[in-house]
């Protein structure tokens, strides 16, 4: 399937990408436009304005994205207050990890393109799920 | 720009009186971004992709919450005006700074255990404060400084 996203790619539609290939769809293609409009009639548009899989209600896409997908797995629940507090830092959840994690994807959106980001950013969020598994089912944080 | 001027990304919006929890969490999430109450219902921060973005989002809040919000690119017709709005946001912001230096003032004198809760407390307001400070005043400075002598404080305990 083909998903259509805004350009130069930050935290939340990193997050987005990495989700869809892990959680939804193994083969996702990913495309990037400057405006809503671009969008091919047979990609899904996700964290643009206007579209469904995007912000909602004070979520962040990464978060719309566990609901409309019906994703109930916690430690993506745990990675979503990560990305919020990155991409919105609304302190609505308590994240301490989300202001490196912001700075880390922004350096390295000043260096990479969009696929670049992606690919780079891929294994950084596999990295981050194993971790935060390991938290959620020691109880504490894996050394 | 040719004209030199600084450009801003606008929000003007208007959302109904009631329910008022959209309003007061819209009010909250604009002083977080440290936007410009231009005028009521019209918002103002310096362009960039991020708070273009975040002003982006907010928007379409406003719309999912019943309201109307259009997103504006553009610079004041002139340098005094512009001046003016700098100034203010920066008078804005040196309100925050001031009272964070008067927290770090009463947490001298506190015990080493809860000075140090603190500073790490301050540290993280001062943090907040730095990314909505667009036009530095010189209270960042004074600030910053008074978290410093703090930090000197909580280094060296005493008794």
């Amino acid at each position: 399937m083909r998903w259509a996203t805004r350009r130069h790619c930050h935290i939340d539609r990193a997050a987005c990408a990495w989700l869809i290939r892990r959680f939804i769809d193994s083969e996702a293609e990913f495309l990037f436009v400057d405006d809503a409009d671009e969008v091919p009639g047979d990609a899904t548009p996700f964290d643009m304005r206007g579209v469904e899989l995007s912000h909602h209600d004070g979520d962040c896409s990464f978060e719309t994205f566990l609901r409309r997908y019906e994703l109930a797995d916690p430690v993506l629940w745990e990675i979503a207050k990560i990305v919020h507090e990155a991409d919105l830092a609304d302190e609505r959840f308590d994240a301490p990890e989300a202001a490196g994690l912001d700075v880390l994807l922004r350096g390295l959106s000043m260096v990479r393109d969009d696929d670049e980001l992606l690919a780079l950013s891929g294994p950084l969020f596999d990295g981050l799920y194993e971790y935060r598994k390991r938290a959620l089912l020691t109880g504490r944080e894996p050394a | 720009m040719s004209s030199g001027r600084i450009s801003w990304v606008l929000l003007a919006y208007r959302l109904p009186r009631e329910p008022s929890t959209p309003r007061s969490a819209l009010w909250r999430k604009l002083r977080r971004l440290g936007a410009a109450q231009v005028l009521d219902g019209l918002a103002a921060l310096p362009l960039d992709a991020r708070n273009r973005e975040q002003l982006e989002w907010l928007g379409d809040e406003i719309l999912e919450a019943g309201g109307e919000a259009t997103i504006w690119v553009g610079e004041l017709g002139s340098a005094g005006q512009e001046r003016e709005l700098a100034a203010r946001m920066s008078e804005a912001i040196a309100v925050d700074y001031r009272a964070l230096i008067e927290e770090a003032a009463v947490a001298a004198a506190q015990q080493f255990g809860q000075r140090r809760r603190t500073l790490a407390r301050l540290r993280r307001e001062s943090r907040r404060i730095r990314a909505r400070d667009y036009f530095p005043p010189p209270e960042r400075e004074l600030a910053q400084r008074a978290l410093d002598e703090l930090v000197a404080l909580v280094e060296e305990p005493v008794g």
